[in-house]
């Protein structure tokens, strides 16, 4: 992961994009939400983008979340093209992300939820220095072994409501450990983002290998 | 007559899968069908030639020629005002910048020297950007004709409104194809007549201009506009 650059074409400085995939309902704006006060409190500026596939609903989730001031959250249509907007044609995502950077010059990372869809999406590289695949214990701890590319390409795998294992019948260890395998041993880690369990660590890593601090 | 250069130039520029962000705009399609005025192939069609005949000729067209006539920044600059200026509908203007600053997001990156200096305006002036006057810069830096930049803008337009049909479930794909054939016929019937040089933007399609508006009222929406 040490290839990320923090550099794009047109403007040296820029903030760093993170992306965050995974099914719908798995917990990406849960994670959002738990992430941004937890970026907060190390002092780093953030910004966040929003793909909704049907309604704003999501962007006016954390705007009215009174986590982060509204006019840093925006909202990006997909026209029912979730993959194509973060994948194939990620041009109205970049020039949301470069009007959040124009208005809020300070702004280091920017978090980019994805409209939330199958095991197949990946972000493009040309608009994400890092992302993640968010899974959930409850879809069922056969997920890592259908290898779909989200699971297998992401930078971070997150495997999130750890609490309902117990009630879903499914291994934990053994899922986290599969997982692992599946991802020829890249990071996979645990979350719940109903009580934020487990969130310090992504941010632990995000610092790390997207913002350089150690 | 046949330039087999600019023909592929042309498919790869007209291209729906050209990364500019069309998907996300339906231009007035998925309002109309939320509010019951398009159901099937027919309603479509018409659409179609309305805002090809009633907007994209007499409006984007002439922005378009004037941007390409434009001898600098400063002119190109009051011809993206002139847009702004001519688009009553707030949420049109929005989606008509919306859509002009992707282009031309993609051609910085493609290094189009043009795109390069025009887009530091649009960057310090949010009013500039409008998507035909993007398309003249954009086909300029490309190489193109007039003619050729032309057809790439009304053709975009249309696979764009075809496309966003086909995925509101509208129609389907066979009807897509015929609705192409025949709003193809029509966009050459319109660019077969060169309007004058001092010919003025202008535009009437109350219906779409109406459900684009209308498109922030909509709880359930997908497309841009
Ligand atoms: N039990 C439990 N529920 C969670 C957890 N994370 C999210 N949820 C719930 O899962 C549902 C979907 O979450 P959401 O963040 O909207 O998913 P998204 O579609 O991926 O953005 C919501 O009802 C959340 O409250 C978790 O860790 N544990
Ligand atoms: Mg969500």
């Amino acid at each position: 992961m040490s290839r990320l650059a923090l550099t794009h074409a047109d403007a040296p400085m820029t903030a760093a994009r993170v992306g965050i995939g995974g099914p719908v309902g798995s917990g990406k704006t849960a994670l959002v939400e738990q992430l941004i006060p937890a970026l907060q409190a190390r002092g780093i500026d953030i910004a966040v983008i929003t793909n909704d596939l049907v309604t704003a609903e999501d962007a006016e989730r954390v705007r009215r979340s009174g986590l982060i001031d509204p006019e840093r959250v925006s909202a990006v249509e997909a026209g029912a093209c979730p993959h194509t907007v973060i994948r194939e044609d990620p041009t109205l995502n970049i020039e949301a992300a470069d009007e959040l950077e124009r208005r809020f010059p300070g702004v280091e990372l920017i978090l980019l939820e994805s409209g939330g869809d199958n095991l197949a999406s990946t972000f493009s590289r040309d608009l994400t220095d890092f992302w993640m695949f968010v899974i959930d214990v409850a879809g069922g701890d056969d997920i890592p072994r259908k290898r779909g590319p989200g699971v297998i390409r992401a930078d971070l795998l997150v495997i999130n409501k750890v609490d309902l294992a117990p009630h879903v019948g499914v291994d934990l260890a053994r899922m986290q450990r599969e997982a692992t395998e599946v991802r020829g041993g890249r990071p996979v880690l645990l979350t719940n983002c109903r009580r934020g369990e487990g969130v310090d660590a992504i941010v632990d890593l995000l610092e790390r290998e997207v913002l350089f601090r150690t | 007559m046949f330039d087999r250069g600019e023909a592929l130039a042309l498919l790869q520029l007209g291209d729906s899968a050209f990364p500019a962000g069309g998907f996300a705009f339906s231009w007035g399609i998925e309002g109309l069908a939320a509010d019951g005025l398009l159901s099937d192939r027919d309603d479509l069609d018409r659409v179609i030639a309305d805002h090809l005949a009633q907007r994209w000729a007499s409006m984007d067209r002439i922005l378009l020629r004037r941007a390409w006539r434009a001898a600098d920044s400063d002119a190109i600059a009051a011809v993206d005002r002139l847009a702004e200026a001519t688009t009553p509908s707030a949420e049109m203007r929005e989606g008509s910048r919306r859509a002009g600053r992707a282009l031309l997001g993609v051609w910085v990156k493609l290094a189009g020297r043009l795109s390069v200096s025009y887009r530091a305006r649009v960057s310090a002036d949010p009013r500039l950007g409008h998507l035909a006057v993007v398309q003249a810069i954009t086909g300029r830096d490309a190489g193109l004709s007039l003619d050729a930049a032309e057809l790439v803008s009304g053709w975009t337009l249309i696979t764009g409104l075809a496309s966003a049909a086909v995925r509101l479930g509208l129609i389907g794909h066979i009807d897509s194809q015929q609705s192409l054939a025949r709003a193809r016929a029509l966009l050459a019937d319109l660019l077969a007549d060169a309007p004058d040089d001092d010919a003025m933007p202008s535009s009437f399609t109350p219906f779409i201009d109406i459900a684009v508006s209308r498109g922030p009222l909509r709880a359930v929406r997908m497309f841009t506009t």
